[in-house]
């Protein structure tokens, strides 16, 4: 267990920076998701912890020691592959205890270890067997065995689950979560996807072209996201997003957008008239209510079994909402949604940060 | 007539396979399965130079075989050279395929230069070996005197006990390359990834080399060895060029025992014999060897 501590960390590939003037510090025992879209430089991020890149400028610490020129042999770092990468040419057995092997423990230890992981993981039956007599998930889970054994101090997942079924998906992060738990061991964990972001971290941290948006809980990301991007990125349907300004009514402020028009709460009331913003609502925070202050198109209907999600039309910005099953509502007609003033992100559309 | 009956109808369909396979079974027969049968055939005939014919002489010729002391002493000869040979090149052409597995600038300069020597023909390689270890004016010569492997007493070629490590230098220059090549050729494919996975577990430079790219290289040293070893146990051209199997016969190698039978005495059906009996060593070897290295992974 260590803490590691990025200091103005930077990283460029040829002409293309990949890293820029990176600062975060991961605390002892915690599960951070290191989270964004493709290319946004988490996986060089991880890939640098693990030694596997150089640093290009700054300084990487990991328990307060320096690690810029350590070897990654001796940075004492667990690390899942997102093809898992096995060792084709030995059994699940050798696979679990090669770090073990390398570095001379006795037999007995050894062996102790590698059942205890393969009983953890469910891998007891296959252990006499090559990886690709495995399917995916099993191979998945040697590659945790592989890690769960090295007692090292900081684990690292290279989005470990984008390979397996969405089921499998569902399944193995109830039990990566679970093996953290049981390990208590500092885990960084990188993946493009929200929900297994939401769901497994203590604190995730949001990356966009090379620089970190926002860190924070799970919930403070979903519940007060620093920036439009974040809003976007976070949450499933994504937030609906209207273009509009700010309109003082005595004391009063409102959001604007055409013929729509709603009221913000009192922290605005210092906001200057007319100053142009993006007003952002979560389909989840939305009721439907024939005295609703917004109004929409509804042009289709889908359901999803728990619930049902509505596409609409609200002053030419497309809008869902999501709404209980079995509500009366016909695609062609108009719907009245109400939402409460608390629960609207107000973005500046200019920076697009939150106001 | 429909389509589907016109098909039936044509000989040249791609239902039957027979007619297309037919010029491959051809040259098969031909230059293959004939030869073969007739070298059989062969080893139950002499050629009687008084009557100018082949006549049967049944299993004479297998039984002066096995009591031949020059064809067991030639064997000796081939396996020894086929078992050191392989062993060097082996080494050596995992050695070199190892330091030129980079990336860096000119590293692919001089994997293409590795090339050079495989386009020598072998009896001009004998040729220049033959030169260069001659104990008057050859540079080889001189440089193992300077460093005190040889005095100017034993030239390489003419010493019994150093001839056949004469001819072997000469091997060794020509085909390691060629494991090289075939090494490299697997090395540049290995996959990255299980090679971060050992770094990361700990693994030294050497327990990564014996434990992850020996394993993964397992089915190329295989190829390797199967090609050059067959090669290598019917090595003819550098003794030929440079011993003719002397000094004595310490040099002499099956196929130039065959050879010196056939052509020299005209004893076309012993010559067969000794033949025949090289082909069944190396098929037992060969398929033994491709049953060992069977890999399950």
């Amino acid at each position: 267990m260590a803490t590691v501590e990025y200091q103005k960390i930077g990283k460029s590939f040829g002409t293309v920076v990949v890293l820029n003037d990176l600062d975060l510090t991961i605390n002892e025992g915690e599960f951070v998701v290191l989270l964004g879209a493709s290319g946004c430089g988490k996986t060089t991020l991880l890939r640098m912890t693990a030694g596997l890149e150089t640093v290009g400028s700054g300084n990487l610490s990991i328990d307060g020691r320096r690690v810029n020129d350590v070897h990654p042999r001796d940075r004492d770092i667990a690390m899942v592959f997102q093809n898992y990468a096995l060792y084709p040419t030995m059994k699940v057995y050798d696979n679990i205890a090669f770090s073990l092997q390398v570095a001379k423990r006795p037999e007995q230890e050894i062996r102790a270890k590698v059942d205890e992981a393969a009983s953890v993981l469910g891998l007891t039956p296959y252990l006499g067997r090559y990886p690709k007599e495995l399917s995916g998930g099993q191979r998945q889970r040697v590659a945790m065995g592989r890690a769960m054994v090295r007692n090292a101090k900081v684990f690292l997942f290279d989005e470990p689950l984008s390979n397996l079924d969405a089921k499998l998906r569902a399944h193995m992060r109830v039990e990566i979560r679970q093996l953290h738990d049981r390990l208590a061991a500092t885990t960084i964990y990188v993946t493009h996807d929200q929900i297994e972001a939401m769901t497994m971290a203590d604190k995730i941290v949001l990356m966009h072209e090379g620089r970190i948006i926002q860190v924070g809980k799970p919930d403070d990301l979903y519940d007060i996201p620093n920036s439009k991007y974040v809003a976007d990125f976070i949450g499933s349907p994504t937030m609906n997003f209207l273009d509009g300004q700010l309109r003082r009514a005595g004391k009063k402020v409102q959001f604007v957008c055409g013929d729509l028009k709603l009221s913000l709460p009192a922290g605005f009331s210092d906001q200057q008239d007319g100053r142009r913003v993006i007003c952002g609502i979560r389909p989840a925070d939305v009721t439907l209510s024939a005295k609703g202050e917004i109004t929409g198109e509804l042009s289709l209907i889908e359901k999803t079994g728990a619930d049902m999600q509505l596409h609409t039309t609200v002053e030419n910005h497309e809008f869902v909402a999501i709404v209980p099953r079995g509500v009366d509502v016909a695609a062609g007609t108009s719907v009245h949604f109400a939402v409460q003033a608390d629960k609207l992100h107000i973005f500046d559309a200019g920076t697009e940060l939150r106001i | 007539m429909s389509q589907s009956s016109a098909m039936q109808g044509r000989f040249w369909s791609f239902d039957r396979a027979w007619p297309w396979l037919l010029p491959m079974v051809a040259m098969l027969l031909v230059f293959t399965v004939y030869p073969l049968l007739y070298n059989i055939w062969l080893s139950f005939h002499e050629y009687a130079p008084l009557k100018r014919r082949l006549v049967y002489v049944g299993f004479e010729n297998w039984q002066t075989l096995f009591a031949d002391a020059r064809m067991w002493a030639s064997l000796g000869v081939t396996l020894f050279y086929f078992v050191v040979v392989l062993i060097i090149q082996l080494v050596l052409g995992m050695a070199l395929a190892l330091l030129l597995d980079s990336d860096d600038p000119g590293m692919g300069f001089l994997r293409g230069v590795l090339t050079l020597t495989l386009v020598v023909p072998p009896a001009i390689t004998g040729m220049m070996f033959l030169l260069m270890e001659d104990p008057e004016f050859g540079v080889l010569s001189w440089f193992l005197e300077q460093i005190g492997l040889l005095t100017s007493s034993t030239p390489i070629l003419a010493t019994p006990a150093t001839a056949l490590w004469g001819v072997v230098l000469a091997d060794v220059w020509q085909w390691t390359p060629f494991m090289v090549l075939i090494f490299l050729a697997g090395l540049r494919s290995l996959p990255p990834e299980p090679y971060e996975a050992a770094t990361l577990d700990g693994a030294s430079a050497m327990q990564i080399f014996r434990r992850i790219t020996l394993p993964l290289m397992n089915k190329v040293i295989a190829v390797a060895v199967l090609i050059r070893g067959i090669d290598l146990f019917r090595m003819f051209d550098y003794v030929f060029v440079m011993t003719s199997g002397g000094p004595g016969t310490t040099t002499y190698t099956l196929s130039l025992y065959a050879w010196q039978q056939t052509f020299s005495f005209i004893k076309w059906g012993y010559g067969a014999t000794i033949s025949l009996l090289a082909l069944v060593i190396i098929l037992v070897i060969a398929n033994l060897f491709i049953y060992i290295a069977k890999v399950r992974w």
